[in-house]
């Protein structure tokens, strides 16, 4: 009988993961994420949400989830093949594909359950899948799901796209592009106009995840398909309501075939249970909001514009940005720790970014626009980060 | 030893005779000088297997070796010629010594005998004191750069006995090539000294490394800072000190690649793969069960080792039986050589046999992310032009996933 002890490895890996502070120490929020939100006892300004436009606070759209509550209950009862398909889901799909100015959506669990449940499926045996080498996650698990050849090509670069097109081109029965429309870490934008005109010479697949980009870019916030107009070349563009949307859930858009296919392919979206009734109606308003509202956006970015033009004027370095997330580059990773716990204590919420989620000499705090932000509020986070920056040298 | 005193002797009348002869007068502050030697027996090993030539000069000699550093010398003084013509800050004189080591070379390129001063006459056969001695009498006679031709054991040699006194930069032309000083080609070297003489390039310092050459003929890697030295600064052209890659955090990528070549190898069951040096391949060689030497060349058909530790000739003639050969290389360290350093078993006739568009080359991310450019120095410039031509190589980094990497132009 082997000498087998069943779980102390787990404790093992937690503490080399401690020792070299690679743990994620949790914060709670005491009450909603809000532009100031109440974090572990202290009232803090939020910059680390993604709630980009604090819908997640809008009230029509809290109306909507207690709406189908009182009608539809608090839960789905099953996967949505079986008897988990509500008509709030039915409709949803179709507000999402309207919004998208697509045939059709498909709503997921997650973005992460649309990417690791559908890319795993558009390419298999003798294809190819070209990938972002800076990709989120999610979208590497799908692709390292799939049995195509994979290759990876530098961060944005067009030039190193063109030449793994051209490998593939060699091989591949079909070629599948993927792509983060916004990158979460230092928030720069695809080329996505270049990938979609390559692709197109190429016969391949464009699908984009813009997690990041959803009700930020284009028009009316409808992502960065519609900020380079390019939404007739991109084949599968995946969204997630947990960021701008403020509720939670992915989903692509596209056409009829592909949300035939995704719904009968992915077992992400085919063994998990449906989304609550709340979640479903509140992801509805939220989508009514953006097309009603369009002030939310406009917000967004004259924050953005002021909080980024202050930063520079004071002498930060805020990285290759195009969007509301806005890294202040720090270099060492104890200096962006000590930066993040600093402006805690100033009463300003935002998380370091170190190694090894960047380079070790690229650790940042990554700051995330709000358009719930009051100036006031604003002025008083550029503050701290003044008094802070000057305190720990980085600023003269 | 007898017969070393001997030749010891002779030298010194030579140095009286040139002493003589050439250091008369003004001209000595006029001319610049240039120091130069040559480690004839560098390279020695490589073609035959082994993994370096200190000590084993005369068994490599006797398996059938050729040196490669005349050969090297030659090229190198040959690209200096061609780049170094009609200008006037090229009228330096050489500062060398005798034959193989030094003046040989640098006469068979086309450098006049006026412009070429010997100021030690080797013994033969020619031994670690002669290049020390020679690097000695170099600084002595007034030159301000050395360029050696050699291996880590040569620049080993060479920097102990400079001594910090003058930048050395090295002609690469050994086995094993892991310190900071060498130039990436013979070419390349000339390049750096064209443009040290017209003023670019500033003096840095550089680190010697070498492998333990005992324990490296046994197959265990033990990379070794030996010392630092002055060198010329060209970030381009000079190899950068071989990084030592963390292993630890390479275990799901070693397991990803053995399920990628695990599959390779099922699907191509009548191929031979040529193994080559490294750790990234006997990484994940050994969980398949292939019998894997860390620095040879191993053959492998049907996923089972046939050959351990080839040289030339006998992979020459495993590719006689087959025409499906594919090779397996893997870039060493930080300099990015997939091909001329540490396999140069795999000389242009097996390349040639072999085809380009056959050799695979495999990286963990993390040593491809500290290789910014791969380079190849195979010993024949068209083959050399034949990789180089594509500018990029695809790199396996991972199961059946590959990066576009570029090489050097």
């Amino acid at each position: 009988m082997a000498n087998r002890d069943p779980t102390s490895w787990m404790r093992a890996e937690y503490e080399s993961l401690v020792a070299q502070s690679l743990d994620w120490k949790l914060r709670v929020l005491q009450g909603p994420s809000a532009p100031r939100s109440m974090v572990d006892g202290k009232s803090v300004i939020m910059l680390c949400s993604n709630n980009y436009l604090n819908l997640s606070n809008h009230p029509k759209v809290k109306r909507a989830a207690r709406e189908a509550v009182k009608t539809h209950g608090a839960g789905s009862g099953s996967v949505r093949p079986i008897a988990g398909n509500m008509d709030l889901h039915e409709e949803l799909e179709r507000r999402i594909a309207r919004f998208k100015h697509r045939e059709a959506a498909l709503f997921y669990v997650s973005g992460f359950a649309g990417n690791a449940g559908l890319i795993s499926q558009l390419a298999g045996e003798g294809d190819a899948v070209l990938t972002d080498e800076l990709n989120h996650g999610s979208i590497i698990d799908g692709v390292r799901l799939t049995k195509a050849q994979r290759i990876i090509y530098r961060h944005s670069d067009m030039g190193d796209l063109e030449r793994a097109l051209k490998e593939a081109d060699q091989f591949a029965k079909k070629i599948l592009v993927v792509s983060d429309g916004v990158f979460s870490m230092d928030g720069d934008i695809a080329p996505v106009d270049q990938i979609a005109n390559l692709s197109e010479a190429f016969g391949a697949m464009v699908y984009i995840d813009d997690a990041h980009g959803e009700g930020v870019l284009g028009d009316g916030g409808r992502g960065v398909a519609s900020h380079f107009h390019v939404e007739d070349k991109i084949q599968v563009e995946l969204g997630t309501f947990s960021k701008a949307l403020g509720v939670v859930g992915g989903y692509v858009a596209g056409s009829n075939d592909l949300r035939n296919f995704a719904l009968n392919k992915s077992r992400t979206w085919l063994l998990s249970g449906s989304h609550p009734p709340a979640v479903a109606a509140a992801c509805t308003a939220a989508i009514d909001v953006l097309e009603t509202e369009p002030r939310h956006v406009k917000k967004l970015w004259s924050n953005t514009k002021y909080f980024k033009k202050r930063l520079v004027s004071m002498g930060f370095d805020i990285g290759r940005s195009a969007t509301p997330i806005t890294p202040v580059m720090l270099g060492e990773s104890s200096i962006a720790k000590r930066f993040s716990e600093r402006l805690f204590e100033e009463g300003v919420f935002a998380l370091p970014i170190v190694y090894p989620m960047v380079a070790k000499d690229r650790a940042r705090i990554r700051n995330i626009v709000n358009a719930g932000l009051k100036r006031q509020d604003l002025d008083e986070a550029l503050g701290a980060y003044e008094k802070i920056g000057k305190e720990l040298k980085v600023i003269p | 030893m007898a017969a070393r005193s001997r030749s010891q002797e002779a030298l010194t009348e030579n140095l009286i005779f040139h002493r003589k002869a050439k250091y008369i007068g003004p001209r000595l502050a006029l001319v610049r000088r240039i120091g130069f030697v040559v480690n004839p027996i560098a390279g020695l090993g490589g073609r035959v297997g082994f993994k370096g030539t200190d000590g084993v000069a005369e068994q490599a000699l006797a398996a059938g070796a050729k040196p490669t550093a005349p050969e090297r010398a030659r090229g190198f003084a040959r690209a200096l010629v061609r780049l170094s013509k009609d200008e006037a800050a090229f009228a330096f004189h050489w500062v060398t010594a005798g034959g193989d080591m030094g003046a040989g070379p640098l006469r068979s390129a086309g450098i006049s005998a006026d412009r070429i001063e010997v100021v030690h006459v080797p013994g033969q056969p020619s031994t670690v004191e002669d290049t020390k001695r020679t690097v000695d009498e170099c600084i002595a006679f007034g030159a301000e750069l050395l360029l050696f031709c050699g291996g880590d054991g040569t620049a080993r040699d060479v920097a102990d006995a400079a001594k910090d006194r003058i930048p050395i930069v090295g002609i690469p032309a050994g086995v094993k090539m892991h310190s900071g000083l060498f130039a990436v080609s013979p070419e390349a070297a000339a390049e750096i000294l064209v443009a040290f003489l017209r003023g670019e390039l500033r003096i840095g310092v550089a680190e010697i490394l070498d492998l333990d050459e005992e324990a490296y003929r046994k197959g265990e890697w033990r990379v070794r800072l030996f010392a630092t030295a002055k060198t010329l600064v060209e970030p381009q052209l000079v190899s950068a000190g071989k990084l030592m890659v963390e292993e630890l955090s390479e275990e799901a990528v070693r397991a990803e690649l053995t399920t990628h070549f695990s599959e390779l190898f099922e699907a191509n069951p009548d191929t031979l793969f040529l193994l080559g040096p490294g750790s990234t391949i006997q990484g994940f060689a050994s969980p398949l069960g292939i019998e894997k030497t860390l620095l040879g060349i191993d053959a492998v058909v049907g996923g089972k080792t046939i050959a351990k530790d080839l040289n030339e000739a006998e992979i020459l003639r495993l590719l006689d039986r087959t025409s499906k050969a594919r090779l397996v290389v893997s870039p060493v360290g930080g300099q990015g050589f997939i091909l001329g350093r540490g396999n140069l078993q795999v000389s242009p006739a097996v390349l040639r046999r072999i085809g380009t568009q056959n050799v695979i080359v495999v990286a963990t991310p993390s040593k491809l992310a500290a290789t910014p450019v791969l380079r190849v120095d195979t010993g024949d410039p068209n083959l050399d032009e034949e990789f180089r031509a594509r500018d990029y190589v695809f790199v396996i980094v991972g199961y059946r996933t590959s990066k576009l990497h570029p090489i050097q132009r």
